[in-house]
């Protein structure tokens, strides 16, 4: 549940995912390229996710390693240290100031957080011990545990905490955290300089702490309950308006975490040691090293450099995995869903019949299963199926079927003109498609060419190599269809983010408001749950958004490594400190 | 000289402001900026972000800010790294040296030996073998060569690492360090010195063959002199002449990283992260280290002109 950290994506990066963890990261690379840091992380070694509903390409089932023997020498000689692969973390390590999700995958390790969230998504106390929320619902009150300790043995308490929320309110704050849009009160009047203090932040004791919202937001216990930055460390040198001092602490990070920083060594290494006054007590490994692997991964898990790492599960991966011998693998699905978006200023995509007709008339099946040798499943909903919310009642899968897909655009009157496009009113009906340069863009465009040329649309493809010249033409509205992807979805209301503060401001739906506040509104899950089934429904008609795809990962680790688990929201940092070395 | 020499400084100032100026636009001009990426932030919070980072000024303002805190020696600090630019290229250019300069001297080397002999031995079996080799290791695409040597020597054979700089989490010291980055050096320098060699290896030979075919190696011999020293006193320093003004464009090349082998053999080098910086539009990182290459190449060519006028001194200048 960081709660920044854009990631950096690399578009030439088509190989192997690699590890991720909670950086709740802010890029949204189109969804057919293989985001290395789409944070995410896969299901319990005991998986609680529903194989009937996400069959895990060729693996459902947690593979075990057939024969140790095979390891290779060098991390069989590995006894208090592992190693993991990790894309490329560039040294900022303090939350809600790093850039790149892969430092957020580092500052995972460094710094525990008030309120963690489960395999489901639901919040559980971490630093926190328990939390109260007012009748209103605008009150969080959250109680520490007794005796927190930051890495060098100095007290964390409620002071802090109330620092760390402060800061991201200044007007230098120039991260990505979403605290700032959960309104705490008085949070605008400190930003404008006219109050020296945030009103609705109030330290009652050392261990206890209570903050006021403007108004209901269920994701704000989440938000509210993430990293706690020491004020004695972090704050020495603070004065309003500027905080360009922290980003000379960002290679010396001192957190509360599981781990501590040794040493970082730019381009190659992230080494970390056990924090002996980690809350839940010292990690069982005392060493842990994140590997820089800007390449490719897979020379480094066959000759036993690295210890552990994700792969995009596609048959001939995990086969490859399988024949090694000494991995042991868990497939799992990350928290996250491609979309298509529509341009719903453009008159032809305003009306619904016609948004349906393409779901219907794109052979989703073909290009996200089949072409991606099962490394991939059809979405119909703005969540992903390990979510609590998740639900496929009263969802329409929306099955491949041109037929139906003609006649939807019968309906809405579009008929075949000459040369076999459609036209109403004169006018041709085309789409024009913008997409990231990647090789799932290139499936996409030649599968969906030939189904749209067979319904009569005519089909106009765009690839940009650059994701930043994408997202330049899109916000410029030229163009009908895009090819996205969201980054790490932790709570259900994530998914519907692009309609308020995205690119999909057009969707003007009072009924769809209505039920979005309604979700937020409480805090109690199942009540949550049925209005997020009622939005899930009603999306699943309405289809403001293309719903494309999730996808399918694989997590394959050293066979000697025990009690590993990987959650979907928050990645390795979760069970690390239990792994052991048998 | 001295006059030329003051003449010469004077250009490379203005055309390195002018080309400052053309880069700068040039990068601010292609579409999206830093913020564009990040497609969660809110159209409010994106307006807060340009304005602390100064990108909602015209762009003429923006070089003229980058301009002044460069000339004071401030390259300011990446955005997506959080650091100084200079310290960015502190902790990755040196990799990137290593690897090119010792790849270079390599290349010139056995570039050197092979093209004389080649061109001594004109027509010969041992020529049309050798050009034949240079040829497929031209036309041979480095990630395949690269890939395929990983696969065969680091994960088939375990002879050799198949990545990175050193092995991860050592703490070796001295000979042990050292001895251990030549082990991880070795196959991204067989890789760039193959790449390399063929157009050199060229260039070398059919230098030769023209100096074999002047008048005066043809009265060195008649003057009885020993053929080695025809080849490589007479033959060769006139051969090698020309090779200067290529020396002038080997000099960004050091420092300028190589992309596709730092990828392939995961070495932390410039290479990736000048890439990497582009498509996130981290404008302060890339001004810096595009200034840097122009500045090399400036000295780079300022360097030929002098070597040559010293090694040839039918050169005026």
């Amino acid at each position: 549940m960081r709660k920044n950290a854009i990631v950096i994506t690399s578009l030439l990066l088509t190989g192997s995912l690699l590890l991720s963890a909670c950086a709740n990261n802010s890029n949204n690379e189109s969804s057919s390229a293989n985001n290395a840091a789409a944070g995410s992380n896969s299901t319990n070694v005991e998986a609680t996710t529903t194989p009937e509903t996400v069959p895990a390409g060729a693996l459902s089932e947690p593979f075990t390693a057939t024969d140790l023997s095979k390891l290779p020498a060098v991390a069989q000689k590995r006894t208090d240290t592992i190693i993991v692969g990790l894309t490329d973390p560039s040294g900022a390590f303090t939350p809600y100031f790093q850039q790149s999700g892969y430092d957020g995958n580092v500052s995972s390790l460094l710094y525990a957080s008030l309120v963690t969230v489960d395999d489901k998504g639901v919040p559980t106390p971490e630093l926190a011990e328990s939390w109260d929320v007012s009748d209103d619902q605008l009150t969080y009150t959250f109680h520490l545990r007794k005796d927190l300790k930051f890495s060098d043995g100095s007290p964390l308490t409620a002071d802090d905490v109330a620092f760390t929320w402060t800061i991201q309110y200044d007007k230098s704050y120039d991260g990505s955290s979403q605290l700032p849009s959960l309104n705490v009160k008085g949070g605008k009047a400190y930003k404008e300089g006219t109050s020296t203090a945030i009103e609705g932040i109030k330290v009652i004791d050392p261990q206890t702490i209570s903050v006021t919202l403007e108004q209901p937001n269920a994701t704000a216990l989440v938000q509210l309950g993430s990293n706690v930055l020491s004020k004695a460390y972090y704050g020495k040198d603070y004065k309003f308006g500027d905080l360009e001092y922290i980003k000379k602490l960002h290679e010396k990070p001192l957190g509360d975490g599981p781990y501590k920083l040794e040493k970082f060594i730019p381009g190659q290494e992230v080494r970390f040691v056990a924090n002996e006054n980690y809350f839940k007590g010292k990690p069982k490994t005392e060493h842990f090293i994140y590997k820089t692997t800007e390449g490719d991964v897979w020379q480094f898990v066959e000759t036993g450099e690295v210890d552990y790492a994700s792969f995009s599960a596609t048959d001939e991966n995990i086969e490859k995995l399988k024949a090694l011998g000494f991995v042991n693998i868990i497939p799992y699905t990350p928290s996250t869903y491609g979309y298509l978006q529509v341009n719903l200023k453009h008159e032809q995509l305003k009306d619904k019949l016609v948004r349906q007709a393409i779901v219907y008339g794109l052979d989703r099946q073909s290009i996200y299963v089949d072409a991606a040798q099962g490394a991939g499943s059809i979405a119909n909903i703005p969540a992903s199926p390990i979510s609590w919310s998740y639900t496929e009642e009263g969802i329409n899968p929306y099955k491949y079927d041109p037929e139906k897909a003609k006649q939807l655009l019968d309906e809405a009157g579009w008929t075949v003109g000459a040369g076999g496009i459609r036209e109403k009113d004169g006018k041709p009906l085309t789409i024009h498609y913008l997409g990231s340069k990647s090789k799932n863009t290139d499936i996409f465009i030649a599968v969906a060419k030939e189904n749209f040329e067979a319904l009569g649309i005519d089909f106009q493809p765009e690839v940009f190599a650059d994701f930043n010249s994408l997202v330049s033409k899109v916000e410029g509205g030229d163009y009908d269809l895009v090819s996205f992807s969201t980054s790490m979805l932790t709570d259900p209301a994530d998914g519907f983010m692009q309609f308020f503060d995205g690119e999909i401001t057009d969707y003007d739906n009072p009924k769809f408001l209505e039920l979005y506040n309604k979700a937020l509104a409480t805090t109690d899950i199942e009540a949550r749950k049925a209005v997020y089934k009622e939005l899930y429904q009603l999306f699943n008609d309405e289809l403001p958004i293309i719903f494309t795809s999730y996808k399918k990962t694989v997590y394959a680790y050293n066979g000697r490594i025990e009690n590993l688990s990987v959650s979907p929201f928050i990645g390795l940092a979760g069970s690390l400190p239990t792994w052991s070395l048998k | 000289m001295s006059a030329y020499l003051s003449k010469r400084l004077l250009y490379m100032v203005i055309i390195l402001f002018a080309a400052s100026l053309l880069i700068f636009c040039l990068y601010a001009s292609t579409p999206g900026d830093f913020i564009t990426g990040n497609i969660k932030l809110t159209a409010e919070r994106k307006a807060e972000l340009r304005e602390i980072y100064g990108l909602n000024k015209p762009m003429l303002e923006r070089y003229g800010i980058w301009m002044k805190n460069a000339l004071h020696g401030d390259f300011g600090y990446s955005l997506a790294q959080q650091k100084p630019v200079l310290q960015l290229f502190n902790d990755y250019i040196w990799n990137s040296f290593l690897l090119a300069a010792v790849s270079t001297f390599l290349t010139w080397v056995i570039a050197v030996i092979i093209g004389v002999i080649s061109a001594y031995k004109q027509y010969s079996w041992f020529d049309t073998l050798v050009m034949i080799a240079i040829f497929a290791a031209m036309s041979l695409p480095s990630f395949f060569i690269g890939l395929f040597l990983i696969k065969i020597l680091a994960v088939d054979l375990k002879w050799l690492p198949p990545g990175g700089i050193i092995t991860t989490g050592s703490n070796a010291t001295g000979l042990a360090y050292f001895k251990e980055i030549v082990t991880h050096m070795t196959l991204p320098v067989v890789v760039m010195t193959l790449l390399g060699l063929g157009s050199l290896t060229r260039y070398f030979r059919s230098n030769m063959i023209d100096v074999l075919k002047q008048d005066y190696i043809r009265t060195a011999r008649a003057k009885g002199l020993r053929e080695r020293k025809v080849l490589f006193t007479h033959a060769l320093r006139n051969a090698l002449l020309p090779a200067i003004t290529l020396v002038g464009f080997e000099l960004p090349a050091l420092f300028g990283g190589s992309l596709i082998i730092e990828k392939i053999f995961n070495w932390p080098g410039i290479g990736q992260l000048y890439m990497q910086s582009f498509g996130l539009r981290d404008y302060p990182l890339l001004m810096g280290f595009t200034m840097f290459i122009a500045i090399l190449t400036v000295i780079g060519t300022l360097l030929s002109d002098v070597l040559y006028r010293i090694a040839d001194p039918r050169v005026r200048l």
